[in-house]
């Protein structure tokens, strides 16, 4: 029974066209709501904010240096290296350590009629309403004060040009690269691919450090330049040095280097575009999980996995059986686990081989390298690896986020849950660690030095433990509850930032002891490294948990209110 | 000592959340060994007030006892005497349902043998035995309520908190579910739940409160709520629901 009225609304209402306006204006009004009566939020993005400001400031000071100076000479150089740095970095950080902000959720979009295009350019373009890439465009505006000081006005054109390019190339790059991550570890048959491919992503940050190190060394800039050049003709280099080229007369070479730009930008976009459809379906794609082959036998027999079999079947054990089984089970803190992993393993080496002697490098020079470091250095490069793995437990009640709800239900003891959670995680990362400080002594010929890197290790490592604890319990915050391992909330990025730093500033702080230790006892030390960290470590270890878990006590359904996501 | 304590006494609760106040002073006395139930329409504080009369949130004034047991001064033992459904809270579902089980057994410190032989006859009972090997994050949602159900069930408590069991789920586990409560309450348990399904409640229960605003605005055993009329009526007539609309919405019909 069609009324007239319905057939004339439909018919006088055509369907008004949505477009990336729309999504600005959405992310804009999500974020305006989310700080709304939270004061800290507000407090923690402008603080954010002004970081950011201060690192755009010495960007833009880096980048615009050779026009300050009036000197074109290593024009090529800084813009390739620097913005090929800031590409890499827009695709890498946010795997390793920020996670993308996830304001406007995919998934939210999946029932809208949208066409894939709309969609894809609306999330585009409110992901560019952000501060980080606000800092990039100023820090960036400097190689248009470069080319312009180099080339006159039409280089200085090039280069606004070629800054926008690419930082719409820095954000797409970083979109589609989470997401395909996202839809990979989201998906149970790849998932483990996902997880090796992500370490040998991550552990790219390595060696590219150590290149970066032995570029800054070598004396001879002519063959740096070669390089640069090179770099300048890939996706990498080729938007920010467009600018200079027509500012040094290769007039030919921009619309090019803007092509290559484009075509690279537009790849990326129909990368993201194909993995933003399942994460819009997200999780209904996963399918269901396989049949898991448990223990035979009772129900709590099944609970605890091998790893954690030798525990005692009372509460303490649960809570490890529980925790040990997350750390695997869940994407989230499967990835964290991964990134500990690789850092953890690269970044010593990378101290040492580099820190260690500032004139042997490459694959000659590697064993003298190694053969001058020294035992500061290792139990710097040590001290530095505790800490990044411990820090990993700085939001460790966010990753459970309303489910600890039944932590509280049973009142489990605050010092009692603390435990559990680090052994749980020590089961994963000691061995994890034990490894990296044997591979490094064998690395260097130095096997006496196991004792000094373990010790270090270790000692750092439970510092770690207690300052993280502590920090876990008072500066708590919620994770989105989507399917992305790297969504982070509006603003809870900073606030991740800022935490962490603090977290490992005051691990490191506690650490210092092993450090002085290692510089003043001599060869004593290395005998006496050993047992003193593991000590050490245990001892702030548990003592964290005593203080931290006396605060837990106080505050349970407090920390369960910020863990719980808004909804 | 349980003679002259009610199973669940709630004194002057309120809860504020950003300037609007979510839960205004709520006083219940649920007499031990009651099946009682807790109505109310959406945003009334019916979550609010049973987090915290079990301990999940801190109330800004006012006091919970279960039993006798003030749930923020001595929580051990209050938390002890009860079994809480939270509603909206994720669970562990990274585990499997009898791992979830085993989990909260020893949670509450009980004995692995018996967390062994409860969980497997819950699992049983409750239909979900099938599914021992599938995380709970892949359950539908009525088996997810049934496995929080057995959660709380597990260490055996004596009053039961349970937000809202029977929303999602379908006939045949609501049945089951109806029927293994009855039991529990038959055998001297205490139950507390929260709902909008009116017949679920006129069906079971012996006391009932309607909460509407954050404040309690009927309260007594079921008979003396509804005297001769039926609970809906009741219901829609205390919490001012609206009713039919005229002339707008008639692009709905076409």
């Amino acid at each position: 029974m069609a009324l007239p009225v319905s057939a004339d609304a439909t018919a006088a209402a055509p369907v008004r066209s949505v477009s990336a306006r729309h999504f600005v204006r959405l992310k804009l009004r999500v974020m305006g709501n989310s700080f709304r009566g939270q004061g800290w939020r507000i407090a923690m993005f402008i603080g954010g904010a002004l970081l950011g400001l201060w690192f755009a400031a010495s960007g833009f000071f880096l980048f615009a240096a050779p026009g300050l100076t009036g000197n074109g000479e290593y024009a090529v150089l800084v813009a390739a290296a620097g913005g090929g740095l800031l590409v890499l970095g827009w695709l890498l950080l946010p795997l390793v350590f920020f996670g993308v902000d996830e304001t406007l959720d995919p998934a939210r979009f999946a029932l809208l009629p949208l066409p894939r295009r709309t969609l894809v350019t609306g999330l585009f373009v409110a992901a560019l309403i952000s501060v980080p890439v606000l800092a990039v465009l100023i820090a960036s505006s400097g190689l248009v004060l470069t080319a312009w000081s180099l080339g006159g006005w039409s280089a200085g054109l090039v280069a606004v040009l070629g800054v926008l390019a690419g930082l719409l190339l820095c954000v797409a790059a970083s979109r589609a690269v989470t997401s395909a991550f996202a839809t990979m570890l989201r998906s149970r048959r790849v998932r483990d691919l996902a997880a090796v491919l992500l370490a040998v992503t991550a552990a790219l940050l390595g060696p590219l450090q150590i290149f970066g190190l032995a570029a800054l060394r070598e004396a001879d800039w002519a063959r740096l330049t070669g390089v640069a050049t090179v770099i300048g003709w890939t996706p990498l280099g080729a938007p920010w040095t467009a600018g200079i080229d027509v500012a040094e007369g290769r007039v030919w070479a921009a619309p090019v280097k803007l092509l290559i730009t484009v075509v690279a930008l537009g790849a990326l976009l129909a990368w993201w575009s194909r993995s933003l459809e399942s994460a819009m379906v997200g999780a209904a794609s996963a399918g269901k999980a396989p049949a898991r082959r448990g223990v035979a036998g009772g129900a709590v027999a099944q609970l605890f996995p091998r790893v954690a079999g030798w525990a005692r079947r009372d509460r303490f054990g649960a809570l490890v059986a529980r925790e040990a089984r997350y750390w695997w089970r869940d994407a989230r803190r499967r990835a964290n686990l991964i990134t500990v992993a690789v850092v953890g393993i690269f970044v010593p080496v990378m101290i040492n081989v580099t820190g260690g002697d500032f004139a042997a490098m490459g694959e000659e020079g590697f064993t003298a390298a190694a053969s001058d470091s020294s035992p500061v250095v290792v139990t710097l490069s040590m001290v530095f690896v505790g800490v990044l793995a411990a820090v990993t437990l700085a939001n460790q009640f966010g990753f459970d986020g309303s489910a600890y709800a039944a932590n509280v239900v049973a009142g489990v003891p605050g010092r009692v849950e603390l435990r559990a959670r680090m052994t749980a995680f020590s089961l994963y990362v000691l061995p994890m660690l034990a490894v990296v400080a044997v591979a490094l002594s064998v690395l260097f010929g130095k096997p006496g030095w196991i004792g000094l890197t373990i010790g270090s290790l270790v000692a750092t490592y439970g510092a770690g433990l207690a300052v993280n604890s502590l920090v876990s319990v008072l500066g708590a915050y919620s994770l989105p509850e989507t399917s992305n391992p790297f969504a982070m909330n509006s603003g809870a990025g900073l606030a991740k930032g800022l935490l962490t730093v603090l977290a490992m500033l005051a691990s490191t702080v506690a650490a210092v002891p092993m450090v002085v230790a290692a510089a003043l006892l001599g060869d004593a030390w290395l005998w006496l490294a050993l047992p003193v960290g593991a000590g050490y470590g245990l001892g702030a270890a548990l003592l964290g948990a005593y203080l931290a878990g006396d605060v837990l006590d106080r505050r349970q359904p407090e920390l369960l209110a910020t863990v719980t996501p808004r909804r | 000592m349980t003679v002259e304590h009610p199973a669940l006494a709630l004194r002057g609760l309120a809860k504020r959340f950003d300037g609007t106040i979510a839960v205004a002073g709520v006083d219940l006395d649920v007499p031990a060994g009651s099946f009682y139930g807790l109505l109310g329409p959406n945003g009334a504080g019916k979550t609010t007030t049973l987090s915290m009369a079990v301990g999940l949130l801190r109330p800004d004034a006012g006091l919970a006892q279960v039993l006798g047991h003030d749930v923020w001064q001595d929580p051990v033992t209050a938390k002890r005497l009860l079994g809480v459904m939270p509603d909206g809270v994720r669970l562990f579902d990274r585990l499997t349902g009898a791992e979830l089980l085993a989990y909260n057994g020893l949670l509450r410190g009980m004995d692995p043998a018996v967390v062994d032989q409860r969980a497997a006859e819950l699992l049983d009972v409750l239909a979900l035995g099938d599914a021992d090997r599938t995380l709970v994050v892949d359950y539908s949602a009525g088996m997810k309520k049934k496995i929080g159900l057995a959660c709380a069930l597990l260490h055996g408590p004596r009053v039961l908190v349970l937000d809202e069991p029977f929303e999602a789920v379908d006939p045949v586990s609501a049945a089951l579910i109806r029927d293994i409560l009855t039991r529990y309450a038959a055998g001297g348990g205490t139950v507390v739940f929260s709902s909008h399904v009116m017949e679920v409640v006129e069906r079971l229960c012996s006391h009932v409160a309607i909460l509407a605003d954050g404040t309690i605005k009927r309260v007594g055993t079921l008979d003396e709520v509804r005297g001769d009329r039926s609970l809906e009526q009741v219901f829609v007539e205390v919490v001012g629901g609206r009713t039919a609309t005229g002339e707008e919405l008639s692009w709905l019909s076409r």
